[in-house]
């Protein structure tokens, strides 16, 4: 296990989304609203190109919402660009089925350096 | 003895009978079809469907059940303590497309069976028919007929039911039910009729049909009311399916979680996986339970579903009903069968009362 340097600060905006390599290892790095994420860019459910998806929010329907469409949180949710499972960035959960989750790698910011743990 | 819940016995509901039942000005119409000698599930305006076969000779007989107190003595024979009634020629209820005649149509067969079957003979308990050609008015008389003790369940007819029953204009039924805390029961029949998914006209006879008419119906219903969120919006509702047998439920459950892993943001009313709404809310009858060669795989099948899911059916005195023993003999545990013959149907018709008590029933018929 070792920090590796991925770039700047700057080089990850909120709403951004980069896929970056360390050690021959694709991750992709999310900011999501200012905190940011770094994911294997293999989908648990294929093994699909998962980072490669589009960044989205998501529709909801429910008691809370008097059983109308709603689209929320946009910007949270990572779709897998193979069979379209919605991920939810900040905790690598599937939204279709709680079994179904990716794991994160640690990511950090020190002095405007961002560094992935791997 | 395996004290045996069977969730699908057919009472014989002539017009003759139903007609002193019937308000004016339909009851006339009732009384028209009195006496006509029409075959089963035959009847013009009252079990409407397509007869399409020659006959052939060496089929077996038409069986019906006139009376309650046959009833009881016929399952009581086969080894049954409690039966859930529905009817015979009205399992066709729902493609009959007048919804005023309809509904006054159900209230006479729902007076009719709380009078003439569910009166006197112990262990008889019925389904109250719901009109789904006019679901506010069927609602009310839910409510009302409901306080009734008998009564276990809502019987939705299915077979050439348009819309499908997941669409929200049958929302005041499902409604109904929850509010009285009894479960909805699909029952499908083989039906010639213009609407999906039982346009079964292009088969050259009834084996076909029969193969289709059924499983079709459970699995199009159950897509309908997951895609509109009926488990989700009535979070307390129960729903059995009956009479497809119970293979189809495992496919139908992994080919739904399949696809909603793809598509749930089109059925966010999901919040959970169908087969977890699957495995909380819904029961799958037997009959007609499924015989491969292994009983094994059939033991498997029902693992699948879920040991609680799973409720016994005989469907008599239907041609292709399942005598309890075609469960009993299985290769499964004394458990699994007490669970599979009545103990799962007490946990969905919960107003039935525990086996103690139709234990001291038994004992007062003999
Ligand atoms: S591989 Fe990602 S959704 Fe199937």
């Amino acid at each position: 296990m070792a920090e590796h340097v991925i770039g700047t600060i700057d080089d990850f905006p909120p709403g951004s989304s980069r896929l970056v390599k360390v050690r021959n290892v694709e991750i992709g790095v999310f900011n999501v609203g200012g905190t940011l994420y770094a994911l294997p860019n293999i989908c648990p459910h294929q093994a699909g190109p998962l980072c490669e998806g589009t960044v989205n929010g998501t529709m909801i329907c429910n008691a809370a919402t008097e059983w109308k469409h709603q689209w929320v949180r946009d910007g949270e949710f990572l779709t897998c660009p193979w069979h379209g499972i919605e991920f939810e960035i900040a905790t690598g959960r599937a939204l279709a089925n709680p079994r179904l989750r990716v794991r994160q790698y640690p990511i950090s910011v020190d002095q405007g350096l961002v560094k992935i743990t791997l | 003895m395996v004290f045996t819940v069977d969730c699908d016995v057919h009472v014989n509901d002539t017009p003759g009978a139903l007609a002193p039942y019937c308000d004016l000005p339909w009851r006339h119409s009732l009384e028209d079809l009195d006496g006509a000698n029409y075959p089963y599930l035959q009847i013009p305006g009252f079990a409407p469907n397509f007869r399409l076969d020659p006959p052939i000779r060496g089929m077996h007989p038409y069986r019906s059940v006139n009376t309650a107190r046959e009833m009881r003595e016929e399952l009581t024979e086969i080894g049954v303590d409690v039966g859930i009634l529905f009817p015979d020629h009205l399992l066709l209820f729902a493609a009959i497309p007048h919804p005023e005649y309809a509904l006054f149509l159900s209230r006479a067969y729902n007076r009719w069976l709380l009078d003439r079957w569910l009166r006197d003979e112990p262990g008889l308990y019925g389904a109250l028919l719901a009109c789904p050609q006019d679901p506010e008015g069927s609602a009310r008389d839910i409510e009302e007929f409901a306080r009734e003790d008998r009564i276990v369940a809502i019987y939705l007819p299915t077979a050439g039911v348009n819309p499908l029953w997941g669409h929200r204009r049958y929302d005041p039924i499902f409604a109904a039910a929850e509010a009285a805390d009894l479960p909805v029961v699909l029952h499908s029949v083989t039906i010639v009729s213009p609407v999906f998914p039982c346009q079964l006209e292009q088969f050259e006879n009834h084996f076909a049909r029969q193969m289709l008419g059924h499983s079709f119906a459970m699995m199009a219903n159950l897509v309908s009311i997951m895609h509109t969120g009926v488990p989700a919006r009535f979070p307390n509702l129960r729903i059995v399916f009956t009479e497809a047998g119970i293979a189809w439920a495992p496919y139908m459950k992994w080919r739904l979680d399949k696809y909603y892993h793809e598509y749930r943001r089109m059925v966010p009313v999901l919040e959970r996986r169908p087969s977890e709404y699957m495995s909380e809310r819904i029961w799958v009858s037997t009959q007609p339970i499924e015989e491969p060669d292994d009983p094994n795989h059939l033991v498997e099948t029902i693992r699948h579903i879920g040991e609680d899911r799973v409720v016994f059916a005989s469907d008599w005195p239907h041609h292709d009903f399942d005598h309890p023993r075609a469960l009993l003999r299985l290769p499964m545990p004394q458990d699994l069968k007490r669970k599979i013959m009545g103990e799962n149907a007490l946990r969905v018709f919960t107003r039935i009362p525990a086996p103690s008590a139709v234990g001291a029933d038994s004992e007062e018929r003999a």
